[in-house]
Protein backbone atom coordinates (compact mmCIF):
# COMPACT_ATOMS: atom_id res chain seq x y z
CA UNK A 1 0.00 0.00 0.00
CA UNK A 2 1.45 3.83 -0.76
CA UNK A 3 2.27 5.83 1.76
CA UNK A 4 0.14 8.58 0.09
CA UNK A 5 -2.44 6.13 0.36
CA UNK A 6 -2.18 5.26 4.18
CA UNK A 7 -2.20 9.01 4.83
CA UNK A 8 -5.07 10.88 5.42
CA UNK A 9 -7.04 6.98 6.00
CA UNK A 10 -8.46 6.22 9.71
CA UNK A 11 -6.92 2.97 11.51
CA UNK A 12 -9.93 0.94 10.75
CA UNK A 13 -10.15 1.36 6.71
CA UNK A 14 -6.28 0.59 6.98
CA UNK A 15 -6.64 -2.74 9.08
CA UNK A 16 -9.67 -3.55 6.92
CA UNK A 17 -6.84 -3.66 3.87
CA UNK A 18 -4.33 -5.23 5.39
CA UNK A 19 -7.05 -7.83 6.34
CA UNK A 20 -7.87 -8.18 2.85
CA UNK A 21 -4.03 -8.72 1.94
CA UNK A 22 -3.86 -11.10 4.13
CA UNK A 23 -6.28 -13.13 3.23
CA UNK A 24 -5.39 -12.85 -0.55
CA UNK A 25 -2.27 -14.07 0.34
CA UNK A 26 -4.17 -16.83 2.43
CA UNK A 27 -5.36 -18.25 -0.33
CA UNK A 28 -2.60 -18.15 -2.46
CA UNK A 29 -0.65 -19.99 0.34
CA UNK A 30 -3.75 -22.46 0.52
CA UNK A 31 -3.55 -23.39 -3.28
CA UNK A 32 -0.02 -23.62 -3.26
CA UNK A 33 -0.18 -26.72 -0.17
CA UNK A 34 -2.98 -27.93 -2.31
CA UNK A 35 -0.56 -28.43 -5.38
CA UNK A 36 2.19 -30.09 -3.21
CA UNK A 37 -0.63 -32.35 -2.03
CA UNK A 38 -1.96 -33.70 -5.44
CA UNK A 39 0.80 -32.96 -7.44
CA UNK A 40 0.65 -30.60 -10.59
CA UNK A 41 -0.86 -32.86 -13.05
CA UNK A 42 -4.71 -31.75 -11.37
CA UNK A 43 -3.48 -27.93 -12.90
CA UNK A 44 -3.09 -27.63 -16.17
CA UNK A 45 -4.69 -24.28 -17.37
CA UNK A 46 -7.18 -25.08 -20.08
CA UNK A 47 -8.64 -20.86 -21.39
CA UNK A 48 -12.51 -21.33 -21.11
CA UNK A 49 -12.41 -25.47 -20.75
CA UNK A 50 -16.22 -26.61 -20.60
CA UNK A 51 -16.95 -28.46 -17.05
CA UNK A 52 -19.20 -31.21 -19.17
CA UNK A 53 -20.35 -34.20 -17.68
CA UNK A 54 -17.40 -35.71 -19.45
CA UNK A 55 -13.84 -33.13 -18.07
CA UNK A 56 -16.20 -33.53 -14.38
CA UNK A 57 -15.80 -37.78 -14.43
CA UNK A 58 -11.92 -37.52 -15.69
CA UNK A 59 -11.50 -35.27 -12.32
CA UNK A 60 -9.43 -36.21 -9.38
CA UNK A 61 -12.22 -37.37 -7.01
CA UNK A 62 -11.42 -34.09 -4.45
CA UNK A 63 -11.84 -31.88 -7.28
CA UNK A 64 -15.01 -33.54 -8.52
CA UNK A 65 -16.66 -33.02 -5.30
CA UNK A 66 -16.15 -29.34 -5.31
CA UNK A 67 -16.76 -28.49 -9.04
CA UNK A 68 -20.09 -30.57 -8.80
CA UNK A 69 -21.13 -28.60 -5.72
CA UNK A 70 -20.65 -25.17 -8.14
CA UNK A 71 -22.76 -26.69 -10.05
CA UNK A 72 -25.16 -27.54 -8.21
CA UNK A 73 -25.33 -24.19 -6.56
CA UNK A 74 -24.73 -22.27 -9.71
CA UNK A 75 -22.51 -19.85 -7.76
CA UNK A 76 -21.16 -19.93 -4.25
CA UNK A 77 -18.30 -18.98 -1.74
CA UNK A 78 -15.96 -21.41 -0.14
CA UNK A 79 -17.86 -21.64 2.72
CA UNK A 80 -21.10 -21.91 1.29
CA UNK A 81 -19.44 -24.66 -0.89
CA UNK A 82 -17.44 -26.45 2.37
CA UNK A 83 -21.10 -26.57 3.91
CA UNK A 84 -22.44 -29.09 1.35
CA UNK A 85 -19.08 -31.04 1.04
CA UNK A 86 -18.24 -30.84 4.70
CA UNK A 87 -14.72 -30.08 4.60
CA UNK A 88 -13.32 -27.19 5.47
CA UNK A 89 -13.58 -23.76 4.10
CA UNK A 90 -9.29 -23.11 3.51
CA UNK A 91 -9.80 -26.69 1.50
CA UNK A 92 -12.64 -25.89 -0.46
CA UNK A 93 -10.94 -22.06 -1.12
CA UNK A 94 -7.92 -24.04 -2.63
CA UNK A 95 -9.89 -26.73 -4.48
CA UNK A 96 -12.11 -23.60 -5.83
CA UNK A 97 -9.24 -21.62 -7.23
CA UNK A 98 -7.24 -24.72 -8.52
CA UNK A 99 -9.95 -25.04 -10.80
CA UNK A 100 -10.08 -21.24 -11.19
CA UNK A 101 -6.44 -21.92 -12.55
CA UNK A 102 -7.69 -24.80 -14.86
CA UNK A 103 -10.07 -22.34 -16.83
CA UNK A 104 -13.27 -24.59 -15.61
CA UNK A 105 -14.72 -21.62 -13.08
CA UNK A 106 -15.01 -17.98 -12.84
CA UNK A 107 -14.08 -15.96 -9.87
CA UNK A 108 -15.85 -12.65 -8.92
CA UNK A 109 -15.51 -10.41 -5.90
CA UNK A 110 -17.66 -8.74 -4.42
CA UNK A 111 -16.55 -6.74 -1.56
CA UNK A 112 -15.26 -9.29 0.95
CA UNK A 113 -16.40 -11.84 -0.75
CA UNK A 114 -15.06 -14.44 -2.94
CA UNK A 115 -17.50 -16.33 -5.41
CA UNK A 116 -16.88 -19.05 -7.85
CA UNK A 117 -19.56 -19.91 -10.81
CA UNK A 118 -19.57 -21.83 -14.16
CA UNK A 119 -19.58 -19.59 -17.03
CA UNK A 120 -22.07 -21.16 -19.37
CA UNK A 121 -22.72 -18.21 -21.34
CA UNK A 122 -26.45 -18.25 -22.03
CA UNK A 123 -27.71 -20.80 -19.07
CA UNK A 124 -30.23 -17.96 -18.10
CA UNK A 125 -31.90 -17.70 -20.98
CA UNK A 126 -35.17 -19.99 -21.70
CA UNK A 127 -34.76 -21.34 -18.07
CA UNK B 1 -38.77 -29.21 -2.45
CA UNK B 2 -39.59 -31.83 -4.41
CA UNK B 3 -36.88 -34.68 -6.41
CA UNK B 4 -35.42 -35.79 -9.57
CA UNK B 5 -35.31 -38.76 -10.70
CA UNK B 6 -33.56 -40.03 -13.72
CA UNK B 7 -34.06 -43.47 -15.18
CA UNK B 8 -31.22 -45.09 -16.93
CA UNK B 9 -30.08 -48.11 -17.93
CA UNK B 10 -26.42 -49.74 -19.47
CA UNK B 11 -28.45 -51.77 -21.93
CA UNK B 12 -31.55 -50.84 -24.00
CA UNK B 13 -34.51 -52.65 -24.17
CA UNK B 14 -34.36 -52.70 -20.20
CA UNK B 15 -37.80 -51.00 -19.63
CA UNK B 16 -37.16 -47.86 -18.91
CA UNK B 17 -39.50 -46.02 -20.39
CA UNK B 18 -42.42 -48.36 -19.78
CA UNK B 19 -41.33 -47.78 -16.10
CA UNK B 20 -40.83 -43.78 -16.17
CA UNK B 21 -44.51 -44.08 -17.55
CA UNK B 22 -45.86 -46.40 -15.40
CA UNK B 23 -44.04 -44.76 -12.11
CA UNK B 24 -44.81 -40.85 -13.32
CA UNK B 25 -48.51 -41.86 -13.95
CA UNK B 26 -48.21 -43.86 -10.19
CA UNK B 27 -46.99 -40.76 -8.37
CA UNK B 28 -49.70 -38.54 -10.12
CA UNK B 29 -52.61 -41.03 -8.64
CA UNK B 30 -51.48 -40.37 -5.73
CA UNK B 31 -51.73 -36.76 -6.22
CA UNK B 32 -48.22 -35.73 -6.78
CA UNK B 33 -47.46 -32.98 -9.04
CA UNK B 34 -45.65 -34.72 -11.94
CA UNK B 35 -43.48 -33.92 -14.86
CA UNK B 36 -41.88 -37.10 -16.90
CA UNK B 37 -39.67 -35.75 -19.77
CA UNK B 38 -38.15 -37.71 -22.67
CA UNK B 39 -33.84 -37.04 -22.71
CA UNK B 40 -33.57 -40.15 -25.40
CA UNK B 41 -32.87 -37.76 -27.88
CA UNK B 42 -31.48 -40.72 -30.16
CA UNK B 43 -34.77 -42.84 -29.82
CA UNK B 44 -37.33 -40.68 -28.57
CA UNK B 45 -40.65 -42.21 -27.14
CA UNK B 46 -42.69 -40.34 -25.14
CA UNK B 47 -44.62 -39.23 -27.82
CA UNK B 48 -45.76 -42.35 -29.51
CA UNK B 49 -46.56 -43.96 -26.31
CA UNK B 50 -48.43 -41.25 -24.85
CA UNK B 51 -50.55 -40.71 -28.09
CA UNK B 52 -49.96 -36.92 -28.43
CA UNK B 53 -50.89 -35.50 -31.54
CA UNK B 54 -49.43 -32.47 -31.54
CA UNK B 55 -46.54 -30.90 -29.81
CA UNK B 56 -45.55 -26.27 -30.51
CA UNK B 57 -42.16 -26.97 -28.71
CA UNK B 58 -39.83 -29.91 -27.74
CA UNK B 59 -37.03 -30.50 -24.63
CA UNK B 60 -34.69 -30.06 -27.44
CA UNK B 61 -35.87 -26.58 -27.78
CA UNK B 62 -35.80 -25.23 -24.12
CA UNK B 63 -31.93 -27.23 -23.95
CA UNK B 64 -30.49 -25.11 -27.32
CA UNK B 65 -31.83 -22.01 -25.30
CA UNK B 66 -34.67 -21.14 -27.69
CA UNK B 67 -37.41 -21.55 -25.35
CA UNK B 68 -38.45 -21.52 -22.10
CA UNK B 69 -39.66 -25.04 -19.81
CA UNK B 70 -42.96 -23.69 -19.53
CA UNK B 71 -43.77 -23.65 -22.89
CA UNK B 72 -42.23 -27.49 -23.57
CA UNK B 73 -44.36 -28.99 -20.54
CA UNK B 74 -47.55 -30.39 -22.29
CA UNK B 75 -50.63 -30.88 -19.57
CA UNK B 76 -51.73 -34.33 -19.26
CA UNK B 77 -53.45 -34.54 -15.87
CA UNK B 78 -56.86 -34.80 -17.51
CA UNK B 79 -55.91 -38.69 -18.67
CA UNK B 80 -55.16 -38.83 -14.53
CA UNK B 81 -57.65 -39.96 -12.14
CA UNK B 82 -57.52 -38.42 -8.66
CA UNK B 83 -55.97 -34.61 -8.08
CA UNK B 84 -52.85 -35.12 -9.43
CA UNK B 85 -51.02 -33.62 -11.93
CA UNK B 86 -48.79 -34.76 -14.91
CA UNK B 87 -47.13 -32.69 -17.27
CA UNK B 88 -44.33 -34.38 -20.36
CA UNK B 89 -41.89 -32.45 -21.87
CA UNK B 90 -41.28 -34.61 -25.53
CA UNK B 91 -38.08 -34.92 -27.55
CA UNK B 92 -38.40 -34.18 -30.93
CA UNK B 93 -38.95 -37.50 -33.28
CA UNK B 94 -38.01 -35.86 -36.45
CA UNK B 95 -34.81 -37.32 -38.04
CA UNK B 96 -33.21 -33.97 -38.42
CA UNK B 97 -33.69 -33.08 -34.84
CA UNK B 98 -32.28 -36.42 -33.68
CA UNK B 99 -29.53 -35.94 -35.78
CA UNK B 100 -28.52 -32.57 -34.44
CA UNK B 101 -28.76 -33.45 -31.64
CA UNK B 102 -26.10 -36.03 -32.33
CA UNK B 103 -23.41 -34.11 -33.14
CA UNK B 104 -23.75 -31.42 -30.25
CA UNK B 105 -19.94 -30.62 -28.92
CA UNK B 106 -18.79 -30.38 -25.47
CA UNK B 107 -20.14 -26.81 -24.53
CA UNK B 108 -23.62 -27.40 -25.57
CA UNK B 109 -23.76 -30.03 -23.47
CA UNK B 110 -22.43 -28.37 -20.51
CA UNK B 111 -24.90 -25.24 -21.35
CA UNK B 112 -27.43 -28.05 -21.37
CA UNK B 113 -26.20 -29.31 -17.96
CA UNK B 114 -26.75 -25.77 -16.51
CA UNK B 115 -30.50 -26.14 -18.19
CA UNK B 116 -30.86 -29.17 -16.70
CA UNK B 117 -29.81 -28.14 -13.24
CA UNK B 118 -32.08 -24.98 -13.39
CA UNK B 119 -35.48 -27.17 -14.09
CA UNK B 120 -34.51 -27.80 -10.11
CA UNK B 121 -35.37 -23.94 -9.68
CA UNK B 122 -37.82 -23.26 -12.06
CA UNK B 123 -40.31 -26.37 -11.64
CA UNK B 124 -39.28 -27.80 -8.24
CA UNK B 125 -39.02 -24.18 -6.88
CA UNK B 126 -41.47 -22.08 -8.20
CA UNK B 127 -43.82 -24.12 -10.23
CA UNK B 128 -43.87 -27.04 -6.62
CA UNK B 129 -43.28 -29.71 -8.68
CA UNK B 130 -43.26 -33.22 -6.29
CA UNK B 131 -40.96 -35.29 -8.46
CA UNK B 132 -39.16 -34.41 -12.26
CA UNK B 133 -38.64 -38.01 -14.23
CA UNK B 134 -36.05 -38.12 -16.99
CA UNK B 135 -36.59 -41.27 -19.25
CA UNK B 136 -32.76 -41.04 -20.78
CA UNK B 137 -30.57 -43.46 -23.33
CA UNK B 138 -28.62 -46.26 -22.26
CA UNK B 139 -25.52 -46.17 -21.48
CA UNK B 140 -22.91 -43.46 -21.51
CA UNK B 141 -24.59 -41.14 -23.49
CA UNK B 142 -24.10 -37.02 -22.87
CA UNK B 143 -27.94 -36.35 -22.46
CA UNK B 144 -27.76 -39.73 -19.74
CA UNK B 145 -24.85 -38.33 -17.92
CA UNK B 146 -25.99 -34.87 -17.51
CA UNK B 147 -29.76 -36.27 -16.33
CA UNK B 148 -27.81 -38.23 -13.65
CA UNK B 149 -25.64 -35.31 -12.49
CA UNK B 150 -29.07 -33.29 -12.52
CA UNK B 151 -30.67 -35.99 -10.69
CA UNK B 152 -31.52 -36.53 -6.72
CA UNK B 153 -31.87 -40.78 -7.35
CA UNK B 154 -30.86 -42.72 -10.02
CA UNK B 155 -33.11 -45.42 -10.70
CA UNK B 156 -31.16 -48.48 -12.88
CA UNK B 157 -32.71 -50.53 -14.84
CA UNK B 158 -31.57 -54.10 -15.37
CA UNK B 159 -32.86 -57.66 -16.45
CA UNK B 160 -30.59 -60.94 -15.53
CA UNK B 161 -29.07 -60.99 -18.86
CA UNK B 162 -25.12 -61.61 -18.09
CA UNK B 163 -23.51 -58.45 -20.28
CA UNK B 164 -26.46 -56.65 -18.97
CA UNK B 165 -25.60 -57.61 -15.19
CA UNK B 166 -21.56 -57.16 -15.54
CA UNK B 167 -22.68 -52.91 -17.70
CA UNK B 168 -24.67 -52.43 -14.45
CA UNK B 169 -21.90 -53.04 -12.38
CA UNK B 170 -19.29 -50.93 -14.33
CA UNK B 171 -22.16 -48.57 -14.07
CA UNK B 172 -22.64 -48.71 -10.37
CA UNK B 173 -18.66 -48.24 -9.71
CA UNK B 174 -17.70 -45.62 -12.18
CA UNK B 175 -20.52 -43.59 -13.16
CA UNK B 176 -23.42 -43.27 -9.91
CA UNK B 177 -20.37 -43.85 -6.95
CA UNK B 178 -18.11 -41.34 -8.72
CA UNK B 179 -21.13 -38.70 -8.82
CA UNK B 180 -22.10 -39.88 -4.96
CA UNK B 181 -25.50 -40.35 -6.41
CA UNK B 182 -28.23 -42.25 -4.64
CA UNK B 183 -28.78 -45.27 -6.62
CA UNK B 184 -31.13 -48.02 -6.61
CA UNK B 185 -32.27 -50.95 -9.30
CA UNK B 186 -34.83 -52.43 -11.11
CA UNK B 187 -34.88 -55.70 -12.06
CA UNK B 188 -37.21 -56.46 -14.60
CA UNK B 189 -38.65 -58.62 -16.89
CA UNK B 190 -37.62 -61.90 -14.28
CA UNK B 191 -39.25 -65.17 -15.72
CA UNK B 192 -38.42 -67.51 -13.34
CA UNK B 193 -39.55 -64.69 -10.52
CA UNK B 194 -42.79 -66.86 -9.53
CA UNK B 195 -40.84 -69.65 -8.70
CA UNK B 196 -37.82 -68.17 -6.62
CA UNK B 197 -39.54 -66.46 -3.64
CA UNK B 198 -38.79 -62.52 -3.54
CA UNK B 199 -36.01 -62.92 -0.69
CA UNK B 200 -34.02 -65.43 -2.48
CA UNK B 201 -33.90 -63.09 -5.80
CA UNK B 202 -33.51 -60.01 -3.56
CA UNK B 203 -30.61 -61.44 -1.72
CA UNK B 204 -28.73 -62.34 -4.74
CA UNK B 205 -29.28 -58.79 -6.14
CA UNK B 206 -28.11 -57.12 -3.07
CA UNK B 207 -24.42 -59.42 -3.56
CA UNK B 208 -24.50 -58.79 -6.92
CA UNK B 209 -24.84 -54.81 -7.07
CA UNK B 210 -24.23 -53.49 -3.50
CA UNK B 211 -27.13 -51.10 -3.65
CA UNK B 212 -30.84 -51.28 -2.46
CA UNK B 213 -33.34 -52.86 -4.91
CA UNK B 214 -36.54 -50.81 -5.71
CA UNK B 215 -38.13 -53.61 -7.03
CA UNK B 216 -38.12 -57.01 -8.96
CA UNK B 217 -40.90 -57.19 -11.79
CA UNK B 218 -41.26 -60.27 -13.25
CA UNK B 219 -41.47 -60.88 -16.70
CA UNK B 220 -45.21 -60.30 -17.96
CA UNK B 221 -47.07 -61.40 -20.55
CA UNK B 222 -49.69 -58.79 -20.73
CA UNK B 223 -47.44 -55.78 -20.88
CA UNK B 224 -45.42 -57.69 -23.56
CA UNK B 225 -48.75 -58.04 -25.10
CA UNK B 226 -50.09 -54.35 -25.10
CA UNK B 227 -46.96 -53.51 -27.20
CA UNK B 228 -46.80 -50.42 -25.36
CA UNK B 229 -50.49 -48.90 -25.97
CA UNK B 230 -51.35 -49.55 -22.24
CA UNK B 231 -50.67 -47.26 -19.84
CA UNK B 232 -51.00 -50.21 -17.10
CA UNK B 233 -50.27 -47.74 -14.21
CA UNK B 234 -53.57 -45.39 -15.84
CA UNK B 235 -55.75 -48.43 -17.25
CA UNK B 236 -55.18 -51.25 -15.43
CA UNK B 237 -54.86 -50.47 -11.91
CA UNK B 238 -55.19 -53.85 -10.24
CA UNK B 239 -53.05 -55.54 -12.81
CA UNK B 240 -49.49 -57.03 -10.59
CA UNK B 241 -47.87 -54.61 -12.68
CA UNK B 242 -49.50 -51.03 -11.67
CA UNK B 243 -49.26 -52.91 -8.33
CA UNK B 244 -45.49 -53.20 -8.00
CA UNK B 245 -45.42 -49.83 -9.20
CA UNK B 246 -47.46 -48.44 -6.46
CA UNK B 247 -45.06 -50.05 -3.93
CA UNK B 248 -41.93 -48.44 -5.71
CA UNK B 249 -43.40 -45.16 -5.97
CA UNK B 250 -44.53 -45.37 -1.90
CA UNK B 251 -41.19 -46.56 -1.26
CA UNK B 252 -39.23 -43.70 -3.05
CA UNK B 253 -41.99 -41.22 -1.44
CA UNK B 254 -41.05 -42.47 1.70
CA UNK B 255 -37.35 -42.31 1.16
CA UNK B 256 -37.00 -38.79 -0.21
Amino acid sequence: MASQEIQGKKPVQILEKIRESLEKLNEKMEVMIELQKHGRKDLQPLPDAPLDVMTLLSMPDHLRKTAMTICRLGRATAEETSEQTHRARAVESAYLNQLVTMGYMKKERNGRKAYFYVERETQQEGS
Amino acid sequence: MGKIIAVHSYKGGTGKTLLSVNLAATFAKHGKKVCLFDLDFRAPSLFTILKIEKAENWLNDYLNGTCGIEKVLLDISDRIQNNGMLFVGLANPSTEAIRDMSSKDRKWEMRALGRLLALRNSLLGEKNFDYLIFDTSPGLQYSSINAIVSADLVLVATTFDRSDVNGTQLMLRELYDLFEKKTEVILNKVFDAPLKSGKDIQAKLNNIYQVPILGIIPCFCDVLKAEGNVIFAQEKTDHPFSKLLNEMANKINNNM
